[in-house]
């Protein structure tokens, strides 16, 4: 998408104020109540419109609220009981909804010289949202924070120490930020183009939550320069699990994923050739189920998921899934949408999007 | 393939709900020898020579501007900013590949530093042409400048911009030794992009034989996808970068002096180049014969776009003043701006979905 698709706040209120209950058939409507909704997703819908859906357990849409662009990932506050879909880089915009859909929705704009990339986070209390976002002229990444007490005023920001910040997400003892800085340079000039493929600059790095000071910051040997670190999630027991897409040669078998805690080094899953092959060099999402002790990885240009063991980071499972998009937590294992819109047991006149939040803890 | 479970948790990972659990079949599923066939036509059809027209007309641009430095006049003045319009057409049939060779090294920078929404590039020229800094007159010193001051947008300036009739008097005077040496780094850029090209054994192969042991595509299926992304990522760039960076559309601000090489006139020469690419590499490739014959009109659909589009780049104002103003230009660009979109959706989801990518391209493509 090119910064020229995107909108301005008054054309974005005019599209999306607008909940879409109504485009539910008789029969969805009686069988799903708003309680059943346990996920949210972004969507394309057939007339090529896009929306975000709150999704029950078994993949059935509950909900939809229109989005007059294509968002990305989500992040949802237990405590509020408030989700935000973020626009796609380079996009500008975020929506804040209630999970519960009673309240009208509100947008967020990202400010000058600066556009989301896609994803962020609430802290614990549901009190702050903090952003990935793009400072496009100097290069760097930025996280934004935004007060969710006061309309989302967008309240300061922290250097993210590395380029081409994706995803971003935050201890729960409110602590620390952790940031997947891909390493991968855009400009809005030239939409999604990647400018530096032949010296990108991939990094993982904690800052303090409070004062945005660097806490630790990895980079990654040259040998994996070319391996972006692109998304996020945290175990029970405090382990930051990170996915990757390597933009390397075809040919190689780059590590896809690893762990890291505070105070210590990155460690690389070691997969097997096979998954590493069947994952197409590629992971688009990953997601830690916290009770089960699995983590959950699909890869839209495999067309696989895979799940490992949480501890040991063996493959437990890995099975084709074609065109697999987002991945949850689910109430048992992990949950898997698709483009051509399957998710868990339900098949949807929809493409899911890349991300999937689980809206009951 | 074989599955791998751990006993007893079978049910623990039971929602993985419409998993198959057989022999993984990549989204876009054709047959090898046919894409084989495809790329080859790509790579030896459209890329190669391609590069190679772009390298000789480079080449003649800069022997142009030399005899222009050697014996300037307004004649030997006329044809090396004609030599500079005919480099920049060559430029735009290229210039839609915007994978491999190119984009490696800031060699695409290093051709076109554009957008420069802030004039970069325009205050570091003057900044070289106030010191006459000699640096910038040999194109192995010039190599190591900034990428804003080497390619078309500096020669362009130098060309047409304040200043420039001077090119027409003065024998081997600064100005003209700059422009010279622009020329010749471009003409160097594109030596080497060709090279790597016609290279036997290097991106050549690589791309007309997909396989497991390729290092850029593992298979056929990766291969025809890029071969679409080129094409749908450059009808993007001519609608979205090329003409709505300075025309959205009559009720949208306007900024003529935006746009690529709007002071030399060559807006749209080159955006026709552009699209004469694009209409070219889906000629030369042969993609409908990936498709089923009831798949196959999308092709046809598509050409007849681009060939409305490229009749109509010949026909609005060149002054972009007069094209973003007058309605009846206007009217023109909002044209180019639609059928521009029907382009773009027609190569994205009509060829997309008809090669297996259940979403279309652009919907695909992870991030």
């Amino acid at each position: 998408m090119w910064r020229g698709e995107t909108i301005d706040r008054r054309g974005f209120l005019k599209a999306a104020g607008i909940t879409f209950t109504a485009a539910l058939s008789p029969r969805a409507l009686m069988a799903l109540e708003r309680a059943d909704a346990v996920y949210a997703a972004g969507f394309r819908a057939p007339d090529g419109s896009f929306g975000i859906a709150t999704i029950s357990e078994r993949g059935e849409i509950v909900d939809r609220v229109a989005l007059p662009a294509r968002a990305h990932g989500m992040a949802y506050s237990a405590a509020t009981n408030r989700a935000v879909a973020f626009a796609r880089r380079p996009g500008t915009f975020a929506m804040v909804f209630d999970a519960d859909g009673q309240a009208e929705p509100l947008v967020i704009t990202s400010p000058e010289g600066r556009h989301f990339y896609g994803h962020g986070h609430f802290s614990p209390n549901g009190a702050l949202l903090y952003a990935s976002e793009n400072d496009f002229d100097g290069n760097r990444g930025m996280i934004g924070i935004y007060d969710a007490r006061d309309k989302f005023r967008r309240i300061g920001e922290f250097d993210a120490h590395g380029i081409g910040t994706h995803d971003m997400t935050v201890s729960d003892d409110g602590t620390l930020l952790v940031i997947a800085n891909g390493g991968i340079e855009t400009h809005p000039d030239f939409g999604r183009t990647k400018l530096n493929l032949d010296h990108m600059e991939p990094s993982l790095v904690l800052l303090d939550a409070r004062t945005g000071t660097l806490v630790q910051r990895h980079g990654l040997p040259p040998a994996l320069r070319q391996l972006s670190t692109r998304h996020l999630d945290i175990g029970a027991d405090g382990r930051i699990w990170f996915a990757c897409q390597w933009e390397g040669a075809r040919n190689a078998l780059p590590p896809l994923a690893g762990w890291l805690s505070q105070g210590e080094d990155i460690s690389f899953v070691s997969l097997p050739e096979e998954t590493t092959i069947r994952l197409g060099n590629y992971v688009g999402a990953i997601a830690v189920n916290r009770h089960e002790g699995i983590v959950g990885m699909t890869s839209p240009v495999g067309g696989a998921a895979v799940i490992l063991d949480a501890k040991t980071g063996a493959v437990l499972k890995e099975e084709v899934v074609r065109d697999a998009a987002g991945v949850a937590p689910a109430a048992r294992g992990i949950a898997v949408s698709s483009y051509d819109g399957r998710f868990n047991e339900t098949r949807s006149r929809v493409a899911w999007d890349q991300h999937i939040v689980r809206l009951a803890i | 393939m074989r599955m791998i479970f751990a006993a007893g948790l079978i049910s623990l990972l039971h929602t993985i709900a419409f998993a198959q659990e057989v022999e993984p079949t990549p989204s876009v599923d054709l047959p090898e020898a046919e894409v084989t066939k495809v790329m080859t036509a790509a790579v030896d059809g459209f890329i190669r020579p391609g590069y190679g027209a772009f390298h000789r007309s480079a080449e003649r641009m800069t022997a142009v501007m030399k005899t222009l430095c050697e014996a300037p006049s307004p004649a030997n003045y006329d044809s090396a900013r004609n030599a500079f319009r005919a480099a920049a057409v060559s430029w735009a049939h290229i210039e839609i590949i915007r994978v491999g060779p190119v984009i490696e090294q800031n060699r695409f920078e290093r051709i076109l530093f554009y957008p420069d929404r802030k004039s970069t590039g325009l205050k570091q020229v003057q900044g070289i042409l106030s010191k006459s800094d000699e640096t910038a007159a040999d194109p192995a010193t010039l190599a190591t400048k900034s990428v804003a001051t080497q390619g078309f947008g500096a020669l362009e300036y130098l060309l047409f911009g304040t200043g420039s009739e001077i090119l027409s008097t003065e024998k081997n005077g600064f100005r003209c030794r700059y422009a010279a040496a622009v020329a010749g780094n471009i003409t160097n850029v594109a030596k080497e992009i060709s090279g790597i090209w016609d290279a036997p054994d290097g991106i050549q192969k690589a791309w007309e034989q997909p396989g497991p042991a390729n290092s850029v595509f593992r298979n056929g299926g990766e291969a025809v996808t890029a071969l679409l992304g080129i094409l749908v990522h450059g009808a993007e760039t001519v609608r979205d970068q090329r003409i709505e960076t300075f025309y959205k559309g009559p009720e949208k601000a306007k900024f003529p002096k935006q746009a690529l090489f709007w002071r030399s006139e060559n807006t749209w020469p080159s955006v026709k180049g552009n699209l004469e690419g694009l209409a070219a590499l889906l000629q030369a490739s042969r993609m409908e014969n990936l498709l089923k014959q009831s798949d196959r009109p999308i092709i046809a659909s598509t050409q007849a776009l681009l060939k409305s589009m490229i009749e109509l780049s010949e026909q609005v104002a060149p002054d972009l003043e007069t094209a973003v103003e007058d309605p009846r230009e206007r009217e023109k660009l909002d044209t180019l701006l639609r059928q521009g979109r029907e382009v773009i959706t027609s190569l994205n989801e009509g060829y997309g979905g008809a090669i297996g990518l259940s979403s279309g391209f652009s919907f695909s493509d992870g991030d």
